[in-house]
């Protein structure tokens, strides 16, 4: 059966078992959160999705609250915004949080709420330092940009069971470590960057993307990872015809956003200078340049004189297990149509 | 696979048997491990004390190639101790008695003699898999690259069958496909004895259906050869032209002294490629070839699901993509082909003639893709397959398996049984993930190379303390085939008497050593045991 | 795995648990630090990841992950310890021994740290010397203590305080040399309630004890015998009954006076309730700076057992690791699976998925020492004790300006001024008081003048009667000073999970620091306002609360105080 629960005067209705977050969402109303994480679910860390329940004292958090029939939300009163200003107004007040050079500028979730809730400047300043850490293979860790959410901790543990990361020290001192306060290098973290994938903010970033491109530049393409057999969807990130970055594609069959270390990371071979650019030929043992007229005449011509000399069986192939079907449809219908044999096989079984 | 990914995070029971997921399938592991948050037990069996192996409820250390001992163990007890499915074995299968006949013949200690587990862990792992149901067996080339590869996957669905783990949700047998399309490799007809779609090219109705399809009377009635044969008979010229499309076998192929010899011996090589590779340097034509995002098209992944890849970028300079070379060789060969698109020809062609694909065309793969078999545009594609324990032909048919031995095995000269397979970091021969870094040249020293930058040698630390080598140095390991120098790793993971290594990197290649002995009629290469030595530099 | 820590696994009904006891038990093992390996180690035997470990190590204060010196010299300034003259102690160690807190002596000697509350409010200024206690310590004192450890004799520790029991239900004759033995508190009828409770049916002790209205005395006030209540009927999984002996807000001292000399009291509360509710395993989860406390407990539940007083439950003293929230009831049930000690979101409640998510109960020391009372003489007996709903015995603890701080057993609804006049009187003018341990509002002398000492009428009286812990200020203080000292405190204990209590508090402990040293601006007053008016109400767990509360009191009622401070 259906329940309505009353936000900010319009009735809401939903099905089953949902939080107030979630069906404010649904119904377009902004809330402002940092902790919550839909794959992660309700944290209730960051209090800033707090929002105003008829008949609670205190303000609640949405994200945790289980919306029930007839409830009734508020969440844009003044007390509502003053709570939630002042929560922002302490994460901007800590650490360094530079919009100008970050490069989730746009894509933040911490901006985001700042600019909702029209905080212009931070209202008070408090400094304390963290060094970058670069160590990582592919991903940089910035403490001065984490607000202590914990979903890359949750993901990590949670998500992919990589187990790395954890929350070490406590208070105001605490921070994101890998396993026993390491740097991420010479850590037990395999790379996977489903951290990344999560982070709110831009405490977490991929290395190669830096500087590449401004959130807006970005343009998103959904494609398949070229490594294992998973099949795992990626959103590329693109500049141009330039990869940024890759990430997952959330809620999308297999893998919900999640990738590994190669499906994320592992996608520049594409634009290096080594590329094949043009038809080769040997001659005299070494390869010259040819166009493509010479390379596939030269090709079929040989072709045809063996099938004429000793038949279609002299001729095999071996197709690709790492390109397309199509590729490989139009290899064995070269094979079985065009010269044939069913001399025709790839690495099926390895 | 049978059944899906998406089972994994609600299975209540993984049977993992040579497949090690946390590197080669690092995305279908976090499933794995989340079903083990959320409960479920892990079993685990493997030479290699690997991660999901610590990770595991029960975790069996199975000697190299003993599976087929193994599985008829644990079938033994499921059989003496009547805990198999007698309802689901009565209903849906056939040749119980013959399998029957055989497994009797491996009391669990007997398995437990040839495949080091114990007997009483056998016992533990069958009543186990009895009380938890349905479980999903998951395996990979563990069970494959073996001489008696194909034995070993057919003990596995035997013990599915007999467990009744078929035809439903979170079951199954479920081999995890090494490469991102080689499932697609298989649907495409890429085989010399199927069409598109696993239609037998011996079946004069098929030759006739696609004789008319292509436009064509000529199509060949007759299997050809497979990988190993079509190079072997390189050396004995039967085969003159061979045609190689994206693969590097110069390095993925066992025993690269003499697959070199086998190239080197081709009387007219072709590539298809996007680098040059050691298999290139024997090329008397290259073709440059588009790669990952500069062509449409579809992969097929491990659970038959149909997705989408898509373009973002021209291929550089003259570089096209590889349908379209095809094509204009076809042409020359006097065949016009008409599909100018990825999209043409699985829409028009492929869709067309293979019946299990009919369904799918390019308009539905938009978000998720499809699961196969899907037979027609309202199908909404296939999850798990067998449904209610109806198998494609009819019966699952139960097969009685003996065990055989690999085919070279540990002695004093080589101690040491080598097994191989991939890394996490890296993939097949590294022509991609050693161009990852910031300079997208191979071998520089950022990205994924500077996450390992040269392969080693996993080793026991009792082979190791035995033999005086350290973690770290550099040590010999050779074969009857060739030898290579690399470090040794010392690590947990490998029992003593066993060392294990990738064909990742081309120095110090697991194929220098490996054996090049098949599995009769698969023709899989035996990459998981060969006898080597390691010696102190 | 070592034996001896297989012994401390096997206590546990879930490995998990055992990570801070292994970890205290490695640090032991290894001159008071716990290395990189040792840390391996623990997370190799519980089968944990090494960050988990680490983050547990790094939460809890008493984890030594640097080296520290052969003595660790560890005094307590937090506001008891302040208004007792701690500074002047650490001042005159770090000239004695030519170090700043914080530092180890170049010989590996000493390391000197301040702390922040030991529980010994009545007897500091205190020094915690490795894990022993060195209390009432003067300068003079403290060069002999020093030499003392200097030439390896073993020192003596003063821990005389006035002590007065009106009641006499909760505390017993310390000056009795076996006081805490069973010999001895059987001597003087105990273990005869648990006697008479084993026959009565649990629904009926329940009933007994909702009857008699006690309420929790760990600082909430809820009514003991209503939280039992909510344990769900018919539930298949097993009941844990937590002991809360955690007492760990500034100026509360007040459990430990039971449990280090009247043990088997606490002991057989626990026995008694755990019959009540169905219990068959119970925990004490002490504060970890209590170690030689947890000792006299382990010796005394040693001598129960084999007394056969403890056939229904199964008892396991657990030792925190220093951390004040977790005296908060989810943190600790935390604290005990082996995590950082990081309050859970409620719902659900503890009665309904609280240890290793089964039904829990969680109840102070002081209330669980309370239940035989109530057994042996009734409700209508404990009911003589108090007024209408604020009923029973209460231990005070007076810390401070006062001229002889103690502990004091008096029926709740004593009048304060009484209990002070019992502690000597107040030394000085008085200025303020606070009488519910640090975490309530102060009281000006004037509010203070009538002030009864019940849940109910602190309450009417604009602050709260919290676990008891008074703690009394004259005129010599600088109450921006003292609000320094409250919210540093509270920042340092601060979990971190939530914004407004881990930033707020760091944000306010700035303002606070500027105005102090004469570098605050007017707005900074305002802004200290702002921010505790927000954050009563919006934090995880009642932390938030706790210090913004008492800053608020402070500025508001002191509030020309903290203007004179600002520079014009």
């Amino acid at each position: 059966m259906s329940k309505t629960i009353i936000i900010n005067g319009k009735e809401c209705v939903f099905d089953g078992n949902k939080t107030v977050l979630q069906i404010a969402r649904e119904n377009g109303f902004y809330i402002p959160s940092l902790c919550y994480h839909e794959k992660l679910g309700p944290a209730s860390k960051c209090r800033v999705c707090v929002v105003e329940v008829d008949g609670i004292r205190n303000l609640q958090t949405s994200c945790s609250t289980a919306a029930t029939d007839g409830m009734k939300i508020t969440t844009d009163s003044p007390r509502v915004l003053e709570a939630q200003r002042m929560v922002v107004n302490l994460l901007l007040a800590n650490g360094n949080h530079n919009c100008m050079i970050c490069e989730k500028n746009g894509d933040c979730e911490l901006q985001d709420a700042a600019y909702h809730l029209g905080i212009e400047l931070p209202a008070f300043v408090v400094e304390e330092h963290e060094d970058k850490d670069d160590s990582g293979a592919f991903i940089i860790r910035d403490g001065n940009k984490c607000i202590q959410c914990g979903r890359c901790i949750e993901a990590c543990n949670r998500l992919v069971v990589n187990e790395v990361l954890d929350f070490g020290f406590r208070g105001g001192h605490t921070q994101v470590v890998c396993d026993g306060n390491k740097p991420m290098g010479d850590s037990s973290c395999v790379q996977c960057g489903e951290c990344v994938q999560v982070c709110p903010v831009g405490a977490l970033i991929e290395k190669k993307a830096v500087g590449k491109a401004r959130s807006w530049e970005i343009q998103k393409v959904r494609t398949t990872c070229p490594y294992c057999g998973v099949g795992c969807q990626q959103e590329l990130h693109l500049k141009g015809d330039q990869i940024v970055r890759v990430k997952g594609v959330e809620g999308a069959k297999p893998n919900d956003g999640h990738l590994c270390v190669k499906g994320r990371y592992g996608y520049d071979f594409i634009y290096s200078k080594e590329r094949l650019t043009t038809p080769l030929i040997k001659k005299n043992g070494k390869f010259e340049e040819a166009t493509w007229d010479e390379a596939l005449d030269l090709v079929a011509d040989k072709f045809k004189q063996i099938i004429k000399e000793s038949g279609p069986d002299a001729i095999a192939g071996v197709s690709c297990a790492r390109s397309t079907n199509e590729d490989s449809f139009y290899m064995q219908k070269l094979f079985r149509a065009a010269i044939g044999t069913n001399n025709i096989d790839h690495c099926a079984r390895t | 696979m049978t059944n899906s990914f998406g089972e994994f995070e609600n299975a209540k029971l993984f049977f993992l048997i040579g497949t090690n997921m946390t590197e080669a399938h690092p995305v279908a592991s976090y499933y794995v491990k989340r079903a083990k948050l959320k409960g479920a037990k892990i079993i685990v069996a493997d030479p290699r004390y690997q991660a999901l192996a610590k990770k595991a409820d029960i975790y069996a250390q199975i000697k190299v190639g003993s599976d087929v001992a193994f599985i008829n163990g644990l079938m033994n007890v499921l059989i003496t101790e009547n805990l198999y499915d007698k309802k689901f074995v009565e209903e849906n299968t056939e040749g119980f008695e013959e399998m029957k006949a055989t497994v009797m013949k491996y009391p669990p200690e007997k398995a437990a003699e040839i495949s080091g587990v114990s007997a009483d862990l056998i016992r533990e792992i069958a009543r186990t898999m009895a009380a938890i149901k349905p479980g999903m067996l998951c395996y990979t080339l563990g069970i494959t690259e073996h001489t008696c590869g194909k034995n070993n996957v057919m003990s596995t669905s035997n013990l599915q069958m007999l467990l009744g783990n078929m035809g439903m949700e979170s079951a199954g047998v479920n081999p995890l496909r090494g490469q991102n399309n080689v499932q697609g490799a298989c649907d495409m007809g890429a085989l010399p004895n199927v069409y598109p779609g696993y239609q037998a090219v011996t079946d004069p109705k098929n030759k006739e259906k696609f004789e008319k399809a292509w436009g064509v009377n000529n199509l060949s009635d007759k299997v050809g050869l497979m990988i190993p044969d079509m190079m072997h008979e390189l050396t004995t010229k039967k085969v003159r032209a061979f045609y190689i499309f994206g693969e590097n076998l110069a390095r993925t192929d066992p025993n690269i002294t003499h697959v070199e010899h086998e190239l080197e011996s081709a009387e007219f090589l072709v590539c298809n490629d996007i680098f040059h590779t050691e298999t290139t340097r024997f090329a008397d034509v290259i073709f440059p070839a588009a790669a990952w995002c500069e062509d449409e098209g579809t992969f097929s992944s491990s659970e038959r699901r149909l997705n989408r890849v898509r373009k973002i970028k021209d291929a550089p300079g003259q570089a096209m993509p590889n349908w379209w070379i095809f094509k204009q060789l076809a042409k020359r060969l006097g065949h016009d082909w008409t599909s100018n698109s990825a999209q043409e020809i699985w829409d028009n062609e492929h869709s067309m003639v293979a019946p299990a694909f009919a369904g799918i065309k390019y308009n539905r793969l938009e978000g998720d893709g499809l699961q196969w078999p899907c037979p027609n545009e309202e199908h909404p594609g296939t999850k798990f397959l067998h449904k209610d324990g109806k198998f494609t032909r009819g019966k699952g048919l139960f097969k009685g398996i003996e065990w055989t031995p690999p085919a070279e095995v540990a002695d004093a000269e080589y101690p040491l049984v080598l097994s191989t397979g991939r890394r996490l970091v890296h993939y097949h021969t590294r022509t991609q993930t050693g161009r990852c870094g910031l300079d997208r040249v191979l071998d520089d020293k950022t990205g994924l190379n500077q996450m390992m930058s040269e392969e080693r040698v996993d080793m026991s630390a009792a082979d190791a303390q035995k033999l005086g080598v350290k973690h770290g140095e550099y040590v010999k390991v050779s074969s009857r085939r060739g030898a290579v120098k690399v470090r040794a790793k010392v690590t947990d993971e490998i029992p003593a008497g066993m060392v294990w290594m990738s064909f990742h990197f081309s120095e110090g290649n697991a194929n220098w050593l490996c054996n090049n002995v098949f599995d009769p009629e698969t023709k899989t290469a035996e990459y998981k045991a060969c006898a080597v030595r390691i010696d102190k530099i | 795995m070592d034996a001896s820590i297989k012994k401390i696994v096997a206590r546990y009904p879930d490995e998990k648990s055992a990570i801070m006891p292994v970890m205290q038990h490695l640090q032991r093992e290894n001159k008071n630090f716990l290395s990189e390996d040792a840390m391996d180690q623990a997370a190799s035997v519980i089968g944990c990841s090494k960050s988990k470990v680490y983050g547990v190590a790094t939460y809890y204060t008493m984890f030594n992950t640097q080296p520290v010196g052969k003595f660790h010299l560890q005094v307590d300034t937090c506001v008891p310890g302040f208004l007792h003259g701690a500074d002047a102690v650490v001042e005159h160690l770090e000239k004695k021994l030519g170090i700043k807190a914080g530092e180890t002596t170049k010989d590996g000697m000493f390391t000197l740290s301040r702390v922040q509350d030991l529980g010994s409010c009545a007897t500091g200024p205190v020094i915690q010397v490795n894990d022993r206690y060195f209390e009432n310590m003067t300068l003079a004192k403290t060069d002999a203590l020093i030499e003392a450890l200097k030439s390896g004799k073993e020192p003596e520790n003063d821990p005389s305080m006035t002590v007065i029991s009106k009641c006499g239900v909760l505390l017993n004759d310390r000056t009795q040399k076996d006081c805490r033995t069973i010999a001895f508190y059987k001597k003087n009828g105990g273990y005869q309630s648990l006697k008479k409770a084993l026959t009565m049916k649990p629904a009926d002790i329940i009933e007994e004890v909702k009857e008699a209205g006690v309420r929790g005395r760990g600082g909430a006030g809820f009514p003991a015998g209503m939280k039992w209540s909510f344990l769900p009927k018919n539930d298949s999984r097993p009941v844990y009954l937590i002991c809360n002996a955690d007492e760990g807000e500034p100026g509360t001292f007040k459990d430990r006076q039971i449990m280090e000399f009247n043990p088997h009291l606490v002991i057989e509360g626990i026995a008694i309730s755990a019959h009540a509710i169905n219990s068959k395993k119970a925990f004490i989860y002490i504060r970890g700076e209590f170690n030689w406390i947890a000792d006299i407990l382990d010796a005394a539940i040693e001598e129960a057992k084999k007394d056969g007083q403890l056939d229904n439950v199964d008892i396991v003293v657990h030792r925190g690791g220093g951390s004040y929230v977790c005296g908060d009831e989810t943190a600790q049930i935390e604290s005990l699976e082996g995590k950082r000690g990081n309050p859970r979101v409620k719902p659900p409640f503890p009665a309904n998925s609280g240890l290793y998510g089964c039904p829990t109960v969680v109840n102070n020391v002081e209330t669980l020492s309370s239940i035989p009372y109530i057994i042996q003489n009734g409700a209508a007996g404990y009911k003589k004790f108090g007024n209408p709903n604020n009923f029973g015995p209460k231990i005070f603890g007076v810390s401070g300006h006062v001229n002889k701080p103690g502990i004091f057993e008096y029926p709740m609804g004593t009048p304060l001024k009484e209990i002070l006049e019992a502690a000597g009187g107040v030394k000085g003018k008085l200025k303020g008081v606070i009488v519910g341990g640090l975490s309530v509002a102060i009281l000006t002398a004037q509010e203070a003048e009538t002030l009864i000492l019940d849940f109910d009428s602190c309450v009417k009286a604009g602050t709260a009667l919290g676990s008891g812990g008074i703690m009394v200020v004259n005129d010599t203080v600088s109450i921006p000073e003292l609000a320094l000292r409250t919210i540093e405190f509270y920042h340092h204990e601060s979990c971190g999970q939530c914004v407004p209590c881990r930033e707020g508090s760091l944000v306010i402990e700035h303002k606070l620091h500027d105005l102090v040293h004469g570098k605050g601006k007017i707005e900074d007053i305002d802004l200290i306002l702002h921010l505790t008016a927000n954050i009563k109400g919006l934090t995880l767990c009642p932390t938030g609360e706790a210090f913004a509360v008492p800053i608020q009191a402070m500025v508001t009622k002191f509030r020309p105080e903290f203007e004179a401070l600002v520079k014009r």
